[in-house]
């Protein structure tokens, strides 16, 4: 990939960042924020959502397309939901909790906090929000954070209530969980200060680290989402959703430049050569006998195969725009959104048994020449049609430049189409909860996470790497209470970070581990009563117990830790003073020795091993 | 500087734009941002700049007087429905600029608010009051019945009274007292507001249509029978009751099923053309059938009724305002029991012309005063027993036989509109 010079192409950029908070209970009732598995429902209720005629005719685009009539939505119910998420009970006033860890972010990010908070009503009629909308409120305004190329201005701070997860697509329907609905996140968004891919990583960072100082955000996978918002000069503002990670950042932002890059001298191409989109027409005859399996597939149930004549774009659908993806990924992206699996084009055929015969009679029959390409699509007759006119839609704006949308991030660092960008929310005020006038007066500025990496460096020698690890991670309250209460610092580190790591590569579920658990666990270190050496089996034993007392597991691994020698030598000790026995019987003296052996190693053996131990020892004696 | 005046606030380092929205205390400037969002601005902190005057019309009314009918496009292989407003937030639109909700109120406004009714019937507005239901008055329930009875005279198949919730049962059971229909008069409401896209606005008022259309001829309460939006119920309107604050489900049949149910699936499938006269409903027992009865009313109600409750420690004291009054509901406990401090008091009561019924605060079950000491002495003191007649539907009961019937005190142990069951069979 030829690195561009992001400069010359007037790259800019901002940064939409959700964060879920990690508060006690959800920002409009006292329903806990935790997780659950969908098994655990044992409730379920199914609703539909009726956006009236005047919300609707004021709906934008992307929602109207988001929207279809009649759809059913089932909500799965917990132990831990009420009756707010199912939207059967008024919601409760704004989380004080939540609120206070607002504007500690506001603080971080020198945001003006507003005097008096609005909670609103923003339309969003997919099911995820089982009222309809999500309620959210503006806290802070006008903040800065830095970047080493520069500051990077935070245009607001909202504090909102996340929807609820989908759990899959039925025929009917979706399913939706009711656990996340109602867990307070917050939305970051940034002005369009972003000049390169490596500063957008770098302000992504940056704001990671402030949420995560306060020491109240959620941690995990799915728990902050990034959106990059991204443009050159000659291209156009495409909305990229769902980033993945801070590295993926960097990757979309240089991906993006680059398709869009390539789409306007794509553009520049197309009108040098006077292109322009033909007329959508049928085609089937010409494929009447194909062998193409997609093709034959389609027709044979009742299909046909629609195309359009791209005059002037021959080479070009075929041009790579992306690592793997053409233009034509573009207008098959299009075409799929329709339910069509995708497009074919002339750049790429003869191929997927299409014969080259059949791609000159395809020409033909729509009037293609030289210079000129055909996409064509085979499908149901409805998709069909709807689906090329997408493709010619899309083939058009080509000819344009680079249109303006909502795009989804691949995993590849490459992104694909989803909807048109969305037009002004519809919002209005939740009638339901009062307006809040923020207090900032007694918000604590927490410490940053790098401050405190070097306090921990500074105060308790910590190596710097280890000092990192700790501060960044979720465990530093814990490593702070141990510290306090005496423990070895680097001991205390090395065991939350380092040995968990290496105990969860081994597979044990350290996830289980509790601050009880450790902070027993260092005491017993501490008072001489374990061993250094003993830390990770008796972690092992606590994670795979969870509830499990630290004495209570060092007992256990002290039980456990009866070696194979001691097994063997005691498993001999008894074979031996039943030799006769052994000789006389063979294994049908296996049962009453097993009795014996475990009874020698006074049950602190796992029977397995002395069972396996006796056999062996058995059948070397008879 | 006006609502809906563009304007620019300066405070501290923020500026912002938008438009002035009417605010709610007088501390703070309320300003809609482009991006949609609200924002309170201390009035003393900030400098306001109008930008233009009078961009939105800040619409704070807009709602129909009472009174006036509206029909619309007539199909003459459809039934008549009428459908009348009292007010409450069946068909309330949202202005999205100010937020302001608006209860309309014709029937090409109901059309609006849920679209899913069209086709299903010809439909007649009306509105016969705009008042939360809280509100609601013993003259408007008079006022109700009459407008019922003129809807169907002039040929209504069936009526849906569009109703808030918190009263509707009262007024559910004035009607029974008060009409005799040939057609069924169905009430609904939303307990969820009809600004918000989960609603049950809307498959109440699709399954309340269908049931105006069935051939039935009773005063119906039909609200949803569970959370889900799977179907409603049809509750008698002298045995129901709204148990619960919140809940779409929050209405129940006392003491039983309820008396039939609407399927939402089968209703909002329902074709008008296939011949058939209402879709999706069943009925769980005996009911009066469409035509049986002539069109009559009642109207006239004796309005100094009241429904006392007796708890542990009243004071006795609490009951001297009950002096001079028509009749008395007492809500009591158990089998129909109050202190025995309170029985002379109900003697004097008696003894000045007064009418006194019990009914139980159990809710469900027969009163008995035969059983205990007390109650042998309350039927002493000249009580009669409501039977099984929830306590304020025995008032409105009570309301309507001090005004219509010659001996009140002999009625309300009778059953006159399926408030009291002869028999106790559990209901199935």
């Amino acid at each position: 990939m030829s690195d561009y010079d992001y400069e010359e192409l007037g790259l800019v950029a901002g940064l939409e960042i959700h964060q879920q908070l990690d508060t006690a209970t959800k920002l409009f009732c006292d329903s806990p924020t935790m997780q659950r598995e969908p098994e655990a429902a044992d409730r379920e209720l199914t609703r539909y959502l009726h956006p009236t005629k005047s919300e609707l005719g004021e709906l934008d685009q992307a929602a109207v397309e988001e929207s279809r009539v009649d759809r059913e939505f089932t909500y799965l119910a917990y132990d831990t939901t009420c009756l707010v998420e199912e939207d059967d009970e008024p919601p409760r006033r704004v989380d004080e909790e939540a609120l206070s860890v607002a504007l500690q972010i506001a603080d971080l990010m020198d945001l003006t906090v507003v005097d008096q908070a609005h909670v609103m009503r923003k339309l969003v009629i997919d099911g995820s929000n089982t009222s309809g909308f999500q309620r959210t409120m503006l806290v802070g305004q006008h903040g800065e954070i830095s970047t080493s190329e520069g500051p990077v201005s935070v245009v607001d701070l909202m504090l909102e209530e996340e929807s609820a997860q989908r759990v899959e697509e039925t025929d009917e329907g979706v399913v939706y969980s009711l656990d996340r609905l109602g867990v307070p996140l917050v939305e970051i968004g940034t002005g369009p200060d972003i000049r390169s891919p490596a500063q957008a990583k770098e302000a992504a960072e940056r704001i990671g680290m402030l949420l995560r100082s306060t020491g109240s955000v959620k941690r995990g996978l799915g728990t902050i989402r990034q959106d990059v918002n991204v443009s050159i000069a000659e291209g156009a503002r495409v909305e990229v959703k769902g980033v993945q990670d801070l590295q993926g950042i960097e990757d979309i932002v240089r991906g993006e430049v680059r398709r869009q890059a390539e789409l306007v001298e794509i553009r520049d191409e197309l009108q040098a050569r006077d292109a322009a989109v033909g007329d959508v027409q049928e085609v089937t005859e010409v494929f009447a006998d194909t062998d193409s399996g997609v093709i034959r597939g389609a027709l044979d149930s009742g299909g046909k195969v629609t195309a359009v004549p791209l005059s002037g774009f021959d080479g070009l659908v075929g041009r790579e725009i992306q690592e793997d993806r053409r233009l034509g990924t573009e207008l098959s992206d299009h075409a799929k959104r329709h339910g069509a699996g995708g497009i074919f084009h002339t750049d790429e055929l003869p191929a997927y048994g299409v014969t080259a015969a059949e791609v000159a009679d395809l020409r033909e029959a729509v009037g293609a020449g030289e210079g000129d390409a055909v996409a064509i699509v085979a499908a149901d007759p409805e998709t069909a049609d709807l689906a090329i006119e997408a493709a010619a839609d899309r083939a058009e704006s080509a000819v344009v430049g680079v249109p303006e949308e909502t795009r989804g991030a691949n995993e590849d660092g490459t992104t694909r189409y989803l909807r048109p960008l969305p037009g002004a929310a519809r919002m209005y005020p939740e009638t339901d909860v009062p307006p809040v006038e923020p207090d900032s007066s007694d918000v604590e500025t927490p410490e940053l996470l790098d401050e405190k990496a070097e306090r921990y460096v500074a105060d308790f020698g910590l190596d710097e790497g280890l000092a990192e690890q700790v501060a960044f991670g979720h465990r530093f309250p814990l490593f702070e209470e141990a510290v306090e209460a005496g423990v070895d610092p680097t001991f205390a580190a090395a065991t939350l970070e380092s040995t968990t790591t290496e105990l969860r590569r081994d597979g044990v579920p350290v996830e289980n581990l509790t601050d009880e658990q450790f902070l027993g666990l260092f005491a017993l270190v501490e008072d001489g009563d374990l061993a250094k050496e003993g830390v990770n089996e008796v972690l092992t034993v606590l994670a795979e117990n969870p509830g499990m007392s630290a004495e209570a597991a060092v007992e256990e691994a002290g039980l456990a830790g009866v070696s194979e020698e001691a097994v063997r030598e005691a498993v001999v000790e008894v074979v031996e003073r039943n030799a006769e026995q052994v000789e006389a019987e063979g294994m049908g003296a296996f049962s009453g020795l097993m009795g014996e052996a475990m009874g020698a190693l006074r049950g602190k053996a796992d029977g397995e091993v002395v069972s396996a131990v006796l056999r062996e020892e058995i059948g070397k004696r008879s | 500087m006006q609502p809906g005046d563009r304007v620019r606030v300066e405070r501290a380092d923020v500026t912002n734009e938008g438009v002035l929205m009417p605010s709610s205390t007088s501390d703070h400037l309320v300003v809609k941002l482009d991006g949609g969002y609200n924002v309170g601005i201390d009035r003393e902190a900030a400098d306001v700049e109008v930008l233009e005057s009078g961009v939105h019309e800040v619409d704070e009314g807009g709602a129909n007087e009472p009174g006036e009918v509206s029909e619309i496009s007539f199909d003459e292989e459809l039934p008549t429905i009428s459908l009348i407003s009292t007010g409450g937030t069946i068909a309330s639109t949202v202005d999205y600029r100010t937020g302001a909700v608006t209860a309309r109120f014709d029937a090409e406004d109901v059309l609006r608010a849920v679209p899913d009714l069209a086709g299903r019937a010809n439909y007649r507005g009306r509105v016969v009051a705009n008042i939360l239901s809280e509100n609601m008055d013993p003259s408007i329930w008079t006022d109700l019945a009459e407008a019922v009875r003129e809807e169907v005279e002039a040929g209504a198949d069936g009526v849906v009274v569009m109703h808030g919730t918190d009263t509707m049962q009262y007024s559910a059971s004035a009607l029974s007292f008060m009409l005799d229909t040939p057609v069924p008069i169905v009430f609904t409401g939303s307990q969820r507001s009809a600004d918000r896209p989960s609603s049950d606005n809307v498959m109440n008022a699709v399954c309340a249509v269908e049931a105006a259309k069935a051939d039935c001829a009773e005063v119906l309460v039909c609200m949803h029978a569970t959370e889900s939006d799977d179907r409603c119920a049809l509750h008698r309107g002298t045995r129901v009751r709204k148990n619960h604050t919140s809940r779409r489900d929050a209405f129940e049949t006392v003491g039983g099923k309820p008396l039939g149910e609407v399927d939402y699936a089968a209703a909002s499938d329902a074709d008008p053309s296939d011949g058939e006269p209402a879709s999706g409903v069943s009925f769980r027992r005996e009911h009066a059938e469409r035509g049986e009865a002539e069109l009559s009313i009642a109207p006239d109600l004796a309005a100094d009724v009241e429904l006392v409750k007796f708890t542990p420690g009243m004071d006795p004291a609490a009951w001297d305002y009950l002096d001079g009054t028509d009749g008395v509901v007492i809500e009591g406990t158990g089998l129909g029991h109050v202190h025995t401090d309170l029985i002379p008091r109900i003697e004097e009561l008696v003894e000045s012309g007064t009418t006194v019924a019990m009914t139980s605060q159990c809710l469900a079950g027969r009163v008995c005063d035969r059983v205990y000491d007390t109650g042998r002495d309350l039927l002493d003191a000249g009580v009669v027993e409501a039977g099984d007649t929830l306590p304020g539907t025995a008032k409105v009961k009570l309301m309507w036989a001090l005004a219509n019937v010659e001996n009140p005190a002999d009625a309300m142990g009778r059953d006159l509109a399926g408030e009291l069951t002869e028999e106790s069979q559990p209901w199935r």
